[in-house]
């Protein structure tokens, strides 16, 4: 459905986004993760047609868009990361504008606004000013004008950013729906949040694609080495020892004490070895119980460090 | 284009921009119709248009200095930009609602002329003709507002350019009164145009190559005429700035007459600017 094939985007000397190649197959929701000044947004931008690539092109529907950038427009609805709001209107003219410039049939326009209306409940405040609505249901009708036509491809820029948890489920829930009829790119920093929706992610950095894979084999490539947090009630020096002897333990670290009488420890363990049994008799046996113990899960930035230095060790 | 048009419209009354333009215009009309026409006792309507001109410095600016500065600042262009419209569409669309705001406050001042015609006889064919050099004018000085708006994002900027733009048009005629017509200082022109045009070249695609063709290809041009008839460049800055001389081609409406060339001069004119206004955009997208 879209190909993006070896897209550049230099900016005098800065290259943002560095022969990107990809493609996205009809129905899948694809998800574009990265730290900021990643790239991400550029490359939605070039797909939209927003800008253009410095060298490379963008295919949708096998339509090209240097060459007909008409017809790929029309099959796209592009939510920006900053949503692209008349203050001076309310909801319901600016989705009026929306439907004209993307010559919606005047026959079916009513009906289809409301459905979107509906869709992203925004219909109650549907006279209401644009420059008068919060940030969410800003967010919201930057959403429902990406969705007008309903085209068959979805390009939403950093979605969730800047709403509240409740909302924040609900798009989510939303952009899972909408993902059943269009095919989806989507942007994020947060990778529960990717891995929640998306059938597949892409993680970029510095303008490359460093890492390509379903949510499930990039968190089992990362899980490699495990790290757990544990409060152990017994004195630190003992049970840091204790543990440090453990066979598959590459490191264990204090971590401080938040209960009386108690230690919280880093465990890290040595790629694909489980060292929570073994962790537990030990404890057990020498009379310092385990009050929990529980994986932690890598930041986002710990997931760059790792998919970028493992990177560097393939090539 | 349609669909920007009526937005445009909205938008202009849906803020003070629309009313502040079309007041103060009509204000100004009505002062001059009062002191010439009524006060005076004198059907020439005529010199009530030719006497307020100088309004468009003062009211083109507020009419122009949103129309692109602010879609880009408030990254609306984004969604223009990435819907099914051409470029075109957007800046024609824009430009006739700014037009049609201006020609609509001069549809309320031809009540002037008609409050005239109560009072004795007046040469309406020769009003018409006024009007429409004087929409025309108008309409050009528009199209400059509009491109202006397009190289900024900050409204005031887009604003206080296009006053200097209009005032410049506006004391071109006096500057070329200054100018010197001999043959050198043209020849000098002429090459100082090809620098120019050269610079412009290579600031826009960065290819020293292109730009030294351009350049070598400019010189010889200007060669190439000296060669052939010298007298060419006798008076060349003069003619050169007259294409600009957007009021003296509206002296000739003034004087009751209307002639073709004037018309297609204002329609070629707008056109130009229209045409660049659409390069700029498209060209920030390629940047
Ligand atoms: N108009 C521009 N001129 C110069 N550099 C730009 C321009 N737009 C973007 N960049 C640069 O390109 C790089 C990529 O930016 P981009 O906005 O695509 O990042 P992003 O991944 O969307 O980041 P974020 O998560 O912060 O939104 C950045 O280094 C940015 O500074
Ligand atoms: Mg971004």
């Amino acid at each position: 459905m879209i190909q993006v094939i070896d897209v550049t985007k230099r900016y005098g000397q800065h290259v943002a986004v560095d022969h990107v190649n990809f493609t996205v197959e009809k129905g899948e929701i694809l998800g574009f993760l990265g730290p900021n000044g990643a790239g991400k947004t550029t490359t939605m931008n070039i797909i939209t047609g927003y800008i253009s690539a410095t060298e490379g092109t963008v295919k949708v529907d096998g339509f090209d868009i240097l060459e007909e950038p008409e017809e790929v427009k029309k099959r796209i609805g592009y939510m920006p990361e900053f949503p692209p709001l008349y203050m001076d209107m309310t909801v319901q003219e600016y989705l009026d504008f929306v439907s004209d410039i993307k010559k919606i049939d005047r026959a079916t326009k009513k009906k289809s606004m409301e459905k979107i209306m509906d869709l992203v409940k925004i219909g109650h405040v549907r006279n209401r000013l644009i420059k008068n609505l919060s940030k969410g249901y800003k967010q919201r009708v930057g959403l429902a004008q990406a969705l007008i036509g309903t085209p068959p491809v979805l390009i939403l820029d950093e979605p969730t950013v800047g709403l509240d948890p409740k909302q924040i489920i609900e798009i989510r829930s939303l952009i899972k729906e909408l993902g059943k009829e269009h095919t989806i790119i989507l942007s994020s920093h947060i990778l529960p949040e990717v891995s929640a929706i998306c059938g597949r992610v892409i993680i970029i950095n510095k303008g490359r694609i460093v890492a390509s894979d379903t949510p499930e084999n990039l968190s089992k490539r990362l899980s490699g080495t495990g790290r757990l947090s544990l409060r152990v009630a017994g004195p630190e020096k003992q049970v840091l020892k204790l543990i440090r002897e453990i066979e598959g333990v590459k490191n264990a670290e204090a971590q401080g004490v938040k209960e009386p009488g108690t230690v919280d420890i880093l465990v890290e363990a040595e790629k694909d070895i489980d060292v929570r049994r073994p962790l537990f008799y030990a404890l057990s046996r020498a009379e310092y119980p385990i009050l929990y113990m529980r994986s932690v899960d890598l930041t986002l930035e710990e997931i760059f460090l790792q998919v970028t230095t493992e990177e560097r060790e393939v090539s | 284009m349609l669909a920007v048009f009526k937005r445009e419209l909205k938008a202009y009354f849906a803020s003070p921009t629309g009313y502040i333009f079309m007041g103060f215009f009509l204000l100004i009309s009505g002062i001059f119709f009062a002191l010439s026409n009524l006060l005076t006792a004198s059907p020439n309507y005529l010199s009530v248009l030719s006497s307020i001109t100088f309004v468009f410095l003062i009211v083109v600016p507020i009419l122009t200095m949103r129309l692109m500065s602010e879609e880009s600042r408030q990254k609306t262009d984004q969604l223009l930009l990435t819907s099914p419209l051409s470029v075109t569409g957007i800046v024609l669309g824009k430009y006739f609602a700014a037009v049609m705001v201006f020609l609509l406050t001069l549809l309320i001042t031809c009540l002037y002329p008609i409050i005239l015609s109560f009072f004795g006889t007046i040469a309406v064919w020769e009003i018409v003709g006024g009007y429409i050099g004087f929409f025309l004018l108008g309409a050009a000085f528009i199209s400059i507002g509009l491109f202006i708006s397009s190289l900024t994002d900050n409204q005031v900027i887009a604003a206080v350019v296009t006053f200097g733009a209009l005032l410049f048009i506006w004391i071109l005629d006096w500057i070329i009164g200054g100018i010197p017509t001999d043959r050198v200082s043209g020849i000098v022109f002429a090459c100082a145009l090809v620098v120019g045009v050269a610079a412009l070249v290579y600031f826009t695609t960065r290819n020293i190559f292109v730009s030294a063709v351009i350049a070598v290809i400019g010189f010889g041009i200007v060669a190439g005429i000296y060669f052939a008839n010298k007298y060419f460049f006798d008076g060349f800055i003069v003619r050169t700035l007259e294409w600009f001389s957007l009021l003296s081609r509206y002296e000739t409406f003034m004087m009751g007459i209307l002639s073709l060339s004037p018309i297609v001069y204002y329609i070629t004119f707008s056109a130009v600017f229209l045409f660049l206004t659409v390069r700029v955009i498209e060209k920030r997208r390629w940047s």
